[in-house]
């Protein structure tokens, strides 16, 4: 790894004045887990001159509930949430979701913030010392394309970009089923509105905006969150899902279903809400659902497999509503 | 160079025994600590050293403590062969910056075979290596496991190993010499191979 300046911030403050000092040529540091990995490789189109550590900043790290709403700081790792017992409890498809993300040791260091804010996997973009100046990096063109495609967008590219680069996280659909919202060091964001896909960026912060808090309102039904990957442990998704789904005297009022790693963002599959609306959760209304949630997939040459697996996965996350 | 006070020119073994003085003897602020050092507790052991910001923990404990139960197969956090026990997590040391480890407490294999934890006798038993680079991340994963799920479930001991991976699969043999290991720590008889 060539070096950088180092800086413990030990307030927000702290943080933001030496990111705004730094402009685009800092990172922000907490777990590290996906910024050390893509700094040794070289991939960043900038390698970073300095990194920010967050991890010194107190009261980032708590798993509070009050009135009615779920708090979880930033800093808190995806370990304590997967135990934690009101989160298992009263949102499971997130305790789910962070107990399916990564290993044990990346569950130990990876912090929720981190989470949502992790790059894209794409492996012409990850190919080590920018192999491939992709769109992505600032380049011409994009290698998936014309390349191999297996693991990415069955949605089409970003609108402006055309960039077919799937979003990995596990955590970011639950928070979106969830109706969660991102606190930020200068607001508060709905997580389906916090995902945006441009040059070196998965979100919409800005460079010196700071990620401090989730919030996430006590569901009014139950939720859960459902994963395919190849293998059980490490690996990031093939196809996720997170479902919350509301039920009244047998029918469902309500359902929010989001997919990941299907799309350049969390795939809110509208399609499969609308078609629970009023329906009873059964094997036939859930197996309707997933058809609805994926009649609009335009697969890539490699890809089609993955809209089998989606329609799967929004039937499970339903199934698993019950 | 030792530390020195630059108030009475006193000279000292460690910074922080400076720092003692010039609060106790000089009644100020002692001095910034200088970036980049810091304090680590390994093994019991207590270290200070200066690191620069790019080297990693595996690094440290590795190269330059000298601790080669610690090792690298592919330093990308990955693999689990380089994990320690710090602050009671098993965590990646290729993972992770020195420089954000001040003030840490860390195990490693060598303490952990130190202390003679049950579970270097049940990984010998149960023939958990072949070519052994991997078991010193398995038996550390496996210690932090046990410091706080004193009797896992084979389920249980599955998960917490599912990121430590064996070139030379051993994976049936680990879950066998965990849970004797557990056996024994609770006092009990350990069972046949
Ligand atoms: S899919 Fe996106 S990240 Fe991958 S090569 Fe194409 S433009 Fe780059
Ligand atoms: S060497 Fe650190 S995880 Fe593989
Ligand atoms: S024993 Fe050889 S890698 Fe595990």
């Amino acid at each position: 790894m060539k070096n950088f300046a180092h800086i413990n911030a030990r307030s927000l403050d702290e943080a933001v004045t030496a990111l705004q000092r730094y402009g685009k040529r800092a990172a922000i540091i907490a777990g590290g887990t996906d910024l050390l990995g893509k700094m040794k490789d070289e991939i960043l189109p900038a390698y970073p001159e300095a990194l920010v550590n967050i991890k010194t900043i107190p009261g980032l790290n708590l798993i509070e509930e009050k009135k009615g709403t779920l708090s979880i700081g930033a800093l808190t790792r995806l370990e304590d949430i997967a135990i934690d017992a009101r989160i298992i409890d009263g949102y499971p498809a997130l305790a789910e979701a962070a107990r399916r993300t990564a290993s044990t040791h990346l569950r130990e260091m990876g912090t929720i913030g981190g989470n949502i804010c992790q790059d894209i996997r794409c492996w012409y973009y990850r190919n080590q010392n920018n192999r491939f100046a992709c769109l992505r990096k600032g380049g011409g063109r994009c290698y998936a394309i014309d390349g191999d495609n297996r693991y990415h967008s069955i949605f089409g590219g970003s609108v402006e970009q055309g960039c077919y680069a799937v979003h990995p996280s596990d955590t970011a659909p639950a928070l979106i089923a969830l109706d969660a919202t991102i606190k930020t060091s200068r607001r508060s964001i709905k997580a389906e509105d916090f995902f945006q896909v441009s040059v070196a960026k998965t979100t919409v912060l800005d460079d010196d905006e700071i990620v401090t808090e989730i919030q996430i309102p006590k569901p009014a039904g139950t939720s859960a969150f459902v994963k395919f990957a190849l293998r059980k442990a490490i690996d990031f998704p093939i196809v996720n899902c997170a479902a919350m789904v509301t039920v009244s005297k047998k029918k469902v009022t309500a359902a929010r279903i989001c997919l990941n790693a299907v799309y350049v963002k969390p795939y809110r599959a509208t399609a499969a809400e609308d078609a629970m609306k009023g329906k009873a959760i059964n094997e036939a209304n859930a197996e309707a659902a997933g058809a609805a949630a994926v009649s609009g997939a335009r697969p890539m040459p490699y890809n089609a497999y993955m809209v089998q697996i989606a329609k799967t996965m929004v039937k499970r996350a339903i199934l698993g509503c019950a | 160079m030792p530390p020195i006070c630059p108030y009475c020119s006193t000279t000292f073994d460690a910074v922080d025994k400076l720092k003692t003085h010039i609060i106790a003897e000089h009644g100020a602020e002692p001095l910034p600590r200088p970036e980049g050092l810091i304090d680590l507790m390994v093994n019991g052991e207590r270290y200070e050293l200066q690191v620069e910001p790019n080297v990693t923990l595996y690094t440290v404990i590795h190269d330059r403590l000298g601790l080669t139960g610690v090792k690298m197969f592919c330093d990308r956090g990955a693999c689990g062969s380089c994990t320690v026990i710090m602050n009671g997590r098993p965590v990646l040391s290729c993972m992770t910056l020195a420089i954000e480890c001040d003030s840490a407490t860390i195990e490693t294999a060598e303490g952990i075979a130190a202390a003679k934890h049950p579970l270097i006798e049940t990984y010998v038993k149960h023939h958990c290596m072949q070519c052994g680079y991997c078991t010193p991340g398995f038996v550390v994963t496996a210690k932090a496991l046990l410091d706080r799920n004193p009797n896992p479930t084979e389920e249980e001991i599955r998960e917490a190993l599912s990121g430590n991976l064996c070139r030379c699969g051993t994976y049936p043999q680990h879950p066998k010499a965990v849970a004797e290991a557990a056996k024994l720590l609770q006092g009990g008889e350990g069972g046949t191979r």
